[in-house]
């Protein structure tokens, strides 16, 4: 195993195994076998920084390293506003 | 749930998920999660620790993963604050890691 790290939600931490060249839309889609929510309906913040994590970018590019606490945040509803160019 | 994870829950009710590999390090927990008979505790994967705090529960599932990573070769130390060490001992001794 080379690294996980924590992802929180209200009461509840997930501790995810992982690697730093996983992509963040890796982990999105371990959580969702975890809690059941589509891996675009998920949006994770890296707590020590406040940055978004980008679903393409890695983990060691984000910074995200081993131990790290990673917030989960969910859309809410079953729509969403598309974008309008 | 996924099978092959377990819920630890803290004295405050907060939740930690974690693989049962992880969870395994503690003898205590692998002896509810793998005794015979259908014990609540096996069934749903769920183990409430009334008697120990969140933080105390979380530095001990970090723990876990600290264990499983040292024994794979990786050679980090595992950092301890010192005002939790005493309650860390107690639950240490409880869990048997």
């Amino acid at each position: 195993m080379a690294m996980y790290i924590r992802v929180k939600r209200h009461k509840t931490t997930y501790f995810i195994q992982c690697d730093p060249t996983e992509t963040t839309l890796d982990i999105k889609q371990k959580l969702q076998a975890l809690i059941d929510q589509p891996s675009n309906n998920q949006q994770l913040t890296l707590v020590a920084t406040n940055d978004i994590l980008d679903d393409l970018k890695t983990l060691a590019e984000q910074k995200v390293e081993n131990d790290a606490v990673v917030g989960l945040a969910l859309r809410k509803g079953l729509f969403c506003i598309p974008f309008v160019n | 749930m996924k099978e092959d994870t377990v819920k630890l829950i803290s004295a405050e009710g907060f939740e930690f998920v974690v693989d049962k590999k992880a969870a395994m390090v503690s003898q205590t927990i692998r002896n509810m999660l793998t005794s015979p008979g259908s014990f609540a505790e096996t069934e749903h994967g769920e183990v409430t620790f009334p008697e120990i705090s969140t933080p105390i529960l979380e530095k001990i599932c970090q723990y876990f993963y600290w264990s499983l990573q040292f024994s794979s070769g990786k050679e980090t130390e595992f950092h301890i604050e010192p005002e939790i060490t005493l309650e860390l001992m107690m639950a240490a001794n409880y869990l048997h890691t």
